[in-house]
């Protein structure tokens, strides 16, 4: 039989979730993926610009920048999340020298690991995102600017990044999304977020219904906040088409 | 082993409307029926079950166990390897019939499960690096150890050593593995565990000790869901053949017997009651 038996399902009872340690305990959960979300965020947003325009820069000069650009977002992107975060937790730290390693330990080694798994996992999908961004602006813009005697870098700060800004934000924006969800794999290196702290109250109170179901309704609450932001800025900025 | 987690929450939270108001027949007819009895074991925790190296079959004490309350229900047995977290949800949704997973005989749990007679007991205890210094509990104040999700072994150690920093992984070996880096100054786990792992270091063994004091006494019983009396019967009843006929004792010494890794010279225990001590 697949269902548990009525009588032996205890009643649906939230109250003892919502205060005292097990509150706390998941509240600690909560800020740390929050925390996680956003410097992951902060991070990562400027290694995807920089690999977006390693991807982009021109092939004369650069072209070893360019596939060192293509095989970080391929490798990256084609490996899941979760062997990312066992690999910067269980094997990265253990290149480092003896000090840097003793004192890591000593800190917040699994916030850390799970930090920079989620830094880079992201910013290679983002760096895809902000070049697609980069090149839905027409080639006539680039040339146009390089006609009148810009250089890469003014004719991408004047000319081609304002345009472009419009049609990345979206699509940025909903990796925000997922990294905000991508924060529950951190618990498999005993980060202690959200999920790691939702399973903690379950192992102890027992009520694993309404652990997880606060634990989903708070991963959903901030999700769609993330999509109504997403929303708002479409809405006040519509992505225009440039002019040709 | 996160995804299980995942998958677990998503399906109650899916099943839940179904949950409701549904009775059910025996859960040993149910049994009976099927042919079959689904046993959720760990899988990872030597020498309770583990993967043999050789026939990558699950093999081990409990597993031994499962096999005899299957022969004595008459039906094939089936193992569902489980984390630890997972065990007794599992087991309350239905999806094992039974738990063989080092699992925790406590007070607690009693109110949420039901337990077989005492399979094994044993305690639990810190295994420490030497170079850190430590050689009593009392020394692991702020200090962090490393061990399994959602077993009794946070708790415990919480309770002995109040200050002390825990960070918890979903299986034995990883634990372990986080405190050989020196991820943490101690590894917390039953006492039969730390010995297997112990003894499988080999000569990197004299770089680590297991402090002597024990965090607690933990009676080990198979979990059944609760007031599934007569599937409780039909388990007890195969545990306390196994035990007059000598084949616990036997099986006592396959796995922890002197001519195991783990050399235990005598049983301590008999498979003979199902009361523990709150």
């Amino acid at each position: 039989m697949f269902f548990p038996d009525a009588d032996v399902m205890p009643e649906l009872d939230f109250t003892p979730l919502l205060h005292g340690q097990f509150l706390d305990w998941l509240a600690a959960g909560v800020r740390l993926s929050l925390t996680l979300t956003v410097l992951a965020l902060v991070l990562a947003l400027p290694l995807a610009t920089g690999v977006a325009l390693a991807r982009l820069a021109p092939s004369a000069p650069f072209a070893p920048l360019r596939w060192l650009a293509t095989f970080f977002i391929e490798a990256v992107r084609n490996v899941p999340l979760l062997a990312h975060m066992l690999f910067w937790y269980f094997a990265v730290p253990e290149l480092l020298p003896d000090g840097l390693k003793a004192r890591l330990y000593a800190g917040n080694v699994e916030a850390a690991a799970a930090l920079a798994a989620l830094v880079v996992y992201t910013a290679a999908y983002m760096a895809e995102d902000i070049r697609s961004g980069l090149r839905s602006v027409p080639a006539g813009q680039w040339e146009a600017s390089r006609a009148l005697g810009l250089g890469f870098i003014a004719a991408l700060r004047w000319v081609v990044l304002p345009q472009a800004l419009r049609a990345t934000v979206p699509p940025l924006i909903s990796q925000t999304l997922n990294l905000w969800k991508n924060t529950s794999i951190a618990t498999v290196v005993g980060a202690a977020e959200l999920m790691y702290q939702a399973q903690r109250v379950e192992s102890a109170s027992f009520r694993g219904f309404e652990t997880f179901a606060l634990a989903t309704a708070t991963y959903l609450g901030v999700s769609l906040l993330i999509t109504a932001l997403g929303a708002l800025y479409q809405h006040r900025f519509p992505a225009r088409p440039a002019a040709h | 082993m996160t995804l299980t987690v995942t998958r677990r929450a998503l399906f109650v939270i899916a099943t839940s409307a179904a949950m409701m108001g549904l009775a059910h027949a025996d859960q040993l007819d149910d049994i009976r029926k099927k042919g079959e009895l689904v046993v959720g074991v760990l899988g990872t925790d030597e020498p309770n079950s583990f993967v043999d190296p050789k026939t990558r079959e699950i093999v081990g004490y409990e597993v031994d166990l499962a096999k005899a309350v299957a022969q004595k229900l008459g039906v094939k047995l089936k193992l569902k390897q489980l984390a630890v977290a997972a065990r007794i949800p599992e087991l309350q949704q239905g999806h094992v019939d039974l738990l063989a997973a080092s699992l925790t005989h406590n007070k607690e749990r009693e109110a949420v499960i039901d337990f077989s007679l005492t399979t094994f007991v044993t305690g639990q205890k810190v295994l420490v690096k030497k170079d850190s210094g430590i050689t009593a509990l009392n020394q692991l104040a702020g200090k962090k150890v490393v061990t399994v999700k959602g077993g009794t072994q946070e708790p415990n150690v919480r309770k002995a050593v109040p200050s002390v920093e825990v960070v918890t992984f979903d299986t034995g070996p990883q634990a372990f593995q986080a405190l050989q880096q020196g991820k943490g100054v101690g590894f917390v786990n039953d006492e039969v565990s730390l010995l297997d792992q112990f003894a499988k270091l080999g000569p990197a063994a004299a770089q680590y000790e297991i402090l002597p004091a024990n965090l607690s006494v933990e009676p080990l019983a198979l979990g059944l869901r609760k007031g599934e009396t007569k599937l409780k019967a039909q388990v007890d009843g195969a545990l306390r053949e196994l035990e007059a006929n000598g084949t616990a004792a036997q099986l006592f010494n396959k796995w922890y017997g002197p001519t195991t890794r783990l050399k235990f010279q005598t049983r301590s225990f008999k498979i003979d009651s199902d009361q523990v001590e709150g």
